[in-house]
């Protein structure tokens, strides 16, 4: 019986190893095959002290050989790992790090969305003869060993809801939370909340969460990943992987093998490698802190040792967060320095006590440590060709600025507006007053006055002759556009695409394009137009101030081909990134404006772009300015760049937190197709929301919806309409009304306190 | 009223299939695809959202737009007008003559339009359920729906406007639609098929009969 | 003119195809004529399908669609293109696609610039007042502001009030709306308002430009239209006279006209008639130069009872009615006067040949439009076949229709019903009106509706109308 089960655990063992190498043939692993098949063979033969020796012998040749195994396993053989259901998973860290805890919100699969599991757990401390159970809220995803349910911890965006709820939650308890990324990426379902928007607004909650928060990497995958992993201190198992795409959808892209066509096994070798997902990968480029050691080939749950060590670094990166932000600085130091010397002696913490709830201040700190750690992040992942006598001369401007902002805005602007204030309500009162004590005199006098009054001939003159009119409006009506597309200027028909449904006639090109400004006359189909169209059709004209232009998108990762093809893109588009930043006035209001361009690499995001955007953002909030991104279109984030690009998520949203937390006002507007990371988080977090009509918004585009789900993905899914009425996005906008839609917006959205003229 | 339901079936299975010409909908110089010949099979709008468009018959060009030509429905080609390939065709010029084998329902609804009370178009006009009765049957189906003698149905529309229009005929369920609000409805075309009480019994056995001899070629 | 070079496709149907057809043959030039499947019995077609042996007819998906009007114009060689009136008469994009295209086309009617400066009803306004030309009371360009539309609402009830007028009604409307779209009055200037924000809502939604106009509702008026021939390149101007289309089916629809406009030998006015006429015929002579105007146009006014004119529109195409103009004037050297025939010969460049001063004005012109439809029924399009319709033959008539004589016609759903047009000419006012009533009483038309009714048409009507020709 107990042969039985250590041959079956042997066998287990094996099988592991087999299928993480998949398919790779080692003589390791062909020893290992002979020598499991012997002692099966054997052991019913042999007596109690032979077997057991015996299997010690295979033990330790298993251990020496996933020893030997272990120095050769390649970046896709980690993936495999992480994927394999024998890999530990959140219940085995529930059950072995915590010293006990509570599931919230589901038992199995009864559970809202059992990809995601929340858990109230404690970790008991003993400091001599007081024992003190500290709190922590754990959420993570959990794929549940091969159970189908658990949809491999891919979760639904109200599992990702559930998740920011609780995260809350611990904010009010002043508890720490513990997140577990186990996620292959998120579940890509439109419906409400819808994937993007749910991920986007948990990076936004995150951003300024005021507790500790503590994330451990086993398989990051993508938005999925971000969903719960903005932490303070962010941990990665040794094993696992952080990528901002799985190495087989990135190899699908490099390789294009069209539909139902499959990609070569060493192509997804090769993104994998490529990709730089690995621990040691993300701890060298910073986007993770600390490598939680593994056993050999990766643990898997009766590795308890393991799991010992995990506990012990979460109580000590747990302790030291909270430490770094308690007290005075100094004492904060001298802490924080002394435990770290007794860390490298080897001590552990379970004896030690260090309170992890926070005073206000902390909590203040503690955010915005957060915000610089992130904002510090990929910064040489861009490469900023900006002279330097240009760098210094905007630092010197930006602190003027600030000084400025602060003195106008935060001082006079506080003080006068309390007067006037004051002085309104005075004379709101006086004219009620008046008001009530002259009606009466005012209708005797009316009616004494009317027959002999006689209209002055100023006023006779206003109806009927010609008056003056030079608004800015006149120039647009009849479609006279500053900018024409291109496309008018073929001598051609254009046929609409839903010339079938609304029975819409063909269209001449250059009334299309010009007077149309691309848009069917009939249905209101908006066919797609350059971005140039809208920088001069939306904004003043000549008020455009281009900055950060030389900020430009690099090749972080060494992608080979890849440099040639952002060299080729530069030369195409004349930009040196997918994001144009600069400022602009719209019937006199100065703002900001963010562009993500479809032409440069389909408007993808890398760390140029969100360098960029973050300064954009913070441009914006320096002056007071409203904040406004349009997207021309964009595919995601750029997976080139891999976890350099993965980052801007938080990175962006946590800029644009900063801005409106600060009072500002932000609207995005997305035409075309956006999709994907950028909609997942700094786009998608903003409370006003717009889409240009026939554009569309999602999170995966069909294809992948299709193949990830398996469900049939109806024609117009992604479409505004639908976006609309899922509530991603707050309203619809024609583009030859964006001019006017978007500075009614500014005067009807910025009040006082939201955006400063 | 009483009619033969065998005899009709007969009738129909002598020849199981209609033949629809593909015209030009409008003008421009025509080209056909190469292999589409007498013979070919073809197929219509597929896929679970009818979003897959029909196989291609032919391609109009018009003012530098060349726009495709699918078919309808599926089927077998009968005749292909080559010899109008790169010439000016003028719109409602016959292209491509396919034949579509009936398929189940629209063999049953062929029958049961002899054996309903048809309610016929006064005139030609454009024709739509009044919203009262167009919410039921969009939601629940014409069967959910019934008609007396007087009942205002339908609302008419002709050179821009729109007269009520009352139902006559005997009471009963409205059991198909012969129109649809795309499009005109000629005069004395039947807009309706009502199955009054006495004729359910008939008509479920046209049902049944088409159910189990009617044989779907494709 | 050098006939054969010329190939003009008539972009268009019914009465109108027919009198350019016949144009084109007075002129001597080809001509090409599309029809659609409902067409296909229609006198237009049959003209140009007997026109000879060369293939002179096409059929075509839609008389709106301009991508099937121009593929046939190449597929036809055609050079020149008449829009006659109605479908692409006044579209200054397809005049102007027309020119610019990769095979440009004569366009028959005015340059596309005019066609666009005339077709907007602000442009049109402000134009009129930058020349001391009088229009409606109100505003001349759309107010976005709700105050101050309310405040200019006052300024125009306050100024009618001030005029002696009982009842002040102010019109609201949105400014890129036309064809009575997106117009209501507002008699009850506290409920401006409500009527402002609606108007203004509905123009968003209907025409993405929020603007909205305000005028003064003129009550009671005549309806005044002056005729305007001018040379391409804006050369010679000459006008036609007046017209008076005071004669409206409900939904303004225009059944009964008469050239002249007023006539003061016969009628009694408030005002110098006279005087009026010259001052309108002058305002639109002024502004067809200013604006360099180049082909047929109409320019229309309105009269009110105390004979103030203002100008509402220019209608910068051949109209319906331009025959009951030409009815009444003589060009010296020409027998008869056929204004189609005059705008293509100007359009394709032609010099006008003649001054004002050389065009005579004699008589007074009546023009009906008998149409299928039921007057006691709030004007409802009658719809069957037509078995005869045979109008009386006399010297003084003139009867322009697409409808067969020899044989029966089904009258098409998809147009409006109009049958033709009849124009009688009499030496004064009194010898038209009983030479109309001849005519009407005279007239034969006989038809059957598929349900077995009777033909309903507009002819007794227009029999009561002739009664009040001309009063005001």
């Amino acid at each position: 019986m107990e042969t039985e089960k250590q041959v079956q655990r042997l066998n287990e063992r094996l099988t592991y190893i087999r299928d993480i190498f998949a398919g790779k043939d080692s003589g390791h692993i062909r020893l290992l095959d002979a020598k499991t098949a012997d002692y099966a063979q054997r052991a019913p033969g042999l007596n109690a002290r032979e077997r057991r020796a015996l299997a010690l012998a295979l033990e330790d040749l298993f251990a020496d050989v996933e020893n030997k195994l272990e120095a050769d396993l390649t970046p896709m053989d980690k993936v495999r790992i992480v994927r394999h259901p024998q890999r530990f998973c959140l219940r085995d860290i529930l059950e072995n790090v915590y010293d006990g805890y509570t599931e919230i919100g589901s038992m199995d699969d009864h559970s809202i969305d059992p990809a995601m599991v929340i858990a109230r757990g404690f970790i008991t401390r003993r400091r001599g003869k007081r024992v003190t159970n500290q709190s922590v809220m754990i959420v993570g995803h959990e794929k549940g060993r091969g159970e189908e349910f658990r949809n491999g911890g891919s979760a639904k965006p109200w599992g990702n809801a559930k998740a920011l709820h609780y995260m809350k939650v611990a904010e009010t308890e002043n508890i720490p939370v513990h997140a577990y990324v186990f996620t292959p990426g998120s579940y890509p379902i439109e419906d409400t909340p819808g994937a993007a928007q749910q991920i986007a607004a948990n990076i936004y909650g995150m951003a300024s969460l005021r507790v500790p928060v503590i994330a451990v990497i086993s398989e990051g995958g993508s938005g999925g990943a971000e969903a719960v992993a903005l932490a303070d201190r962010r941990l990665m198992f040794s094993h696992g992987y952080y990528s901002v795409i799985s190495p087989e959808g990135a190899a699908a892209i490099e390789g294009k093998p069209g539909p139902g066509g499959r990609v070569p096994a060493e192509l997804v070798e090769q993104c994998a490698l490529r990709m730089k997902i690995t621990a040691e990968d993300n701890l060298r480029m910073g986007y993770v802190d600390q490598i939680i050691p593994e056993p050999d080939l990766g643990a898997r749950p009766y590795h308890y040792d393991f799991f010992r060590g995990l506990r012990r670094e979460l109580l000590r990166v747990t302790d030291e967060v909270s430490i770094s932000v308690r007290g005075l600085p100094l004492f904060r130091a001298l802490r924080l320095r002394g435990r770290r010397r007794s860390a490298a002696a080897g001590r552990d913490f379970e004896s030690s006590y260090v309170r992890w709830n926070l005073p206000p201040s902390a909590q203040m700190r503690l955010v915005s440590r957060r915000h610089l750690k992130f904002r510090g992040l990929s910064l040489s992942a861009a490469l900023d060709r900006t002279p330097l006598s240009r760098r210094i001369a905007s630092v010197w401007q930006e602190a003027c600025w600030i000084i400025y902002s602060r003195f106008r805005h935060d001082m006079l602007q506080k003080r006068r507006q309390k007067v006037s204030e004051y002085m309104e309500e005075v004379k709101s009162d006086w004219t009620l007053f008046f008001e009530r004590a002259l009606t009466p005199l005012r209708k005797l006098a009316a009616w004494f006055g009317r027959a002999s009054e006689r209209m002055s001939v100023e006023t006779v003159r206003t109806l009927t002759e010609l008056s003056e009119w030079n608004d800015t409006q006149e120039n647009q009506r009849g479609g006279r556009w500053a900018y024409i597309s291109a496309g008018a200027g073929e001598d051609r028909a254009v046929s609409c695409p839903n010339a079938g449904i609304h029975g819409c006639l063909d269209q001449w090109a250059p009334d299309l394009y010009g007077e149309f400004a691309g848009v069917c006359p009939n249905c209101g189909h908006h066919f797609p137009m350059e971005y140039q169209w809208y920088l001069h059709n939306v904004f003043d004209a000549g008020s455009l101030v281009e900055f950060a232009a030389d900020v430009e998108a690099g090749n972080p990762l060494g992608m080979e081909d890849f440099g040639a093809k952002l060299e080729a893109s530069r030369k195409r588009t004349g930009h040196k990134s997918a994001c144009m930043v600069f400022e602009a006035r719209i019937k006199g209001v100065r703002l900001v404006v963010a562009m993500l361009m479809a032409d440069f690499r389909g408007g993808t995001v890398g760390a140029a772009e969100g360098e960029k955007f973050i300064r954009a953002a913070e441009r914006a909030g320096r002056m007071r300015f409203p904040f406004f991104a349009y997207v021309h279109g964009t595919a995601g984030i750029r997976i080139q760049e891999g976890t350099n690009g993965l980052i801007q998520m938080p990175r962006c949203t946590m800029a644009v937190r900063r801005y409106i937390d600060a009072g500002g006002l932000y609207i995005v507007c997305y035409d075309t197709n956006s999709y994907a990371g950028p909609v997942a988080s700094f786009l998608g977090c903003s409370p006003y929301q717009f889409g240009i009509r026939s554009a569309n918004v999602g999170f995966a585009g069909p294809a992948v919806i299709a193949e990830t789900t398996g469900l049939p993905v109806p024609p117009h899914y992604h479409n505004v309409y639908k976006a609309l009425a899922r509530g991603h996005i707050q309203g619809i906008w024609d583009r030859r009304e964006l001019r006017f839609n978007l500075s009614r917006a500014l005067l009807t959205m910025g009040g006082r306190n939201l955006y400063y003229r | 009223m009483m009619f033969n339901i065998s005899a009709m079936l007969e009738e129909i299975k002598a020849s199981p299939y209609e033949e629809i010409a593909v015209r030009a909908p409008h003008s421009g110089f025509a080209t056909f695809p190469d292999g589409l010949a007498p013979g070919a099979a073809v197929s219509g709008p597929a896929g679970e959202f009818r979003e897959k468009p029909g196989t291609l018959l032919a391609c109009i060009e018009r003012e530098r737009n060349p726009r495709a030509v699918t078919c309808p429905e599926r089927g077998e080609i009968v005749a292909v007008h080559r010899e109008l390939h790169g010439s000016f065709v003028e719109a409602g010029t016959e292209l491509v003559r396919f034949r579509h084998f009936l398929s189940r329902g629209e063999v049953e609804a062929r029958i049961l339009k002899k054996a309903l009370h048809l309610f016929l178009a006064p005139e030609r006009a454009r024709y739509y359920f009044i919203p009262a009765q167009d919410i039921k049957i969009k939601t629940a189906g014409p069967r959910s729906v019934s008609v007396r003698e007087g009942d205002e149905l339908f609302i008419m529309s002709r050179m821009k406007r729109e007269t009520p229009l009352r139902y006559s005929g005997p009471e009963g369920i409205l059991y198909a639609v012969y129109f649809s609000h795309a499009a005109d409805v000629d005069a004395r075309d039947p807009l309706i098929g009502v199955c009054p009480p006495d004729l359910v019994e008939q008509v479920e056995e046209v049902v049944v009969r088409v159910r189990t001899e009617w044989k779907e070629k494709f | 003119m050098s006939g054969k070079q010329h190939r003009i496709l008539i972009a268009n149907r019914g009465e109108i195809a027919v009198r350019i057809i016949r144009a084109c043959r007075a002129l001597d030039l080809d001509f090409v004529c599309v029809y659609t499947v409902e067409d296909a019995e229609s006198g237009h077609a049959h003209a140009a399908a007997e026109a000879g042996p060369e293939k002179r007819l096409y059929r075509v998906s839609s008389y709106h669609d301009a991508n099937e009007l121009l593929a046939v114009a190449d597929a036809a060689g055609a050079t020149a293109v008449h829009p006659g009136y109605g479908f692409f008469a006044e579209d200054y994009r397809f005049a102007r696609r027309v020119r610019q295209r990769g095979r440009s086309l004569d366009f028959i009617g005015p340059s596309w610039e005019v066609i666009r400066a005339l077709g907007d009803k602000i442009n049109t306004k402000r134009l009129a007042r930058s020349l001391g030309v009088p229009t409606v009371p109100g505003s001349d360009k759309p107010i976005y502001d709700e105050m101050e539309a309310e405040k200019f609402a006052r300024t125009i009830y306050e100024f009618q009030l001030q005029q002696g007028i009982e009842r002040p009604v102010i019109l609201v409307k949105a400014s890129a709306g036309g064809g009575g779209m997106g117009i209501e009055e507002v008699h009850d200037i506290d409920l401006f308002r409500s009527v402002f924000r609606r108007i203004r809502n509905y123009a968003s939604r209907q025409f993405k430009d929020e603007g909205v106009l305000i005028e003064q509702r003129i009550r009671d008026f005549n309806h005044l239209e002056v005729q305007i021939l001018a040379e391409r390149g804006a050369g010679r101007i000459v006008h036609f006279g007046t017209r008076n289309c005071s004669i409206q089916s409900t939904g303004l629809q225009k059944r009964l006209e008469v050239a002249p406009g007023f006539d003061p030998s016969a009628v009694r006015y408030r005002f110098d008639a006279a005087a009026l006429l010259a001052k309108v015929t002058e305002h639109s002579l002024a502004m067809a130069r200013e604006v360099r105007y180049d082909n047929i146009g109409t320019w229309e006014w309105i009269v009110s009872r105390d004979g103030a004119p203002f100008l509402m529109e220019v209608n910068t195409r051949i109209q319906v009615e331009n025959g009951v103009s030409a009815a009444v004037s003589r060009i010296r050297g020409k027998d008869g006067t056929d204004l189609i025939a005059e705008q293509i010969r100007t359009a394709l460049g032609e010099e006008l040949g003649y001054d004002q001063d050389d065009i005579g004005f004699e008589g007074v012109g009546i023009e009906y439009r008998i149409i299928a439809e039921d007057p006691d029924r709030n004007f409802t399009p009658w719809v069957g076949r037509i078995e005869t319709f045979r109008p009386p033959e006399r010297d003084w008539l003139s009867v322009y229709t697409h409808v067969p004589s020899d044989r029966p016609y089904d009258i098409p759903t998809e147009f409006d019903p109009n049958l033709a047009l009849a124009i009688i000419r009499g030496r004064d006012l009194e010898e038209a009106e009983a030479r109309g009533r001849e005519f009407l009483d005279a007239l034969v038309l006989e038809g059957t509706s598929p349900s077995g009714d009777k033909i309903r048409s507009n002819v007794a009507f227009l029999r009561s109308m002739t009664e009040h020709i001309l009063m005001f």
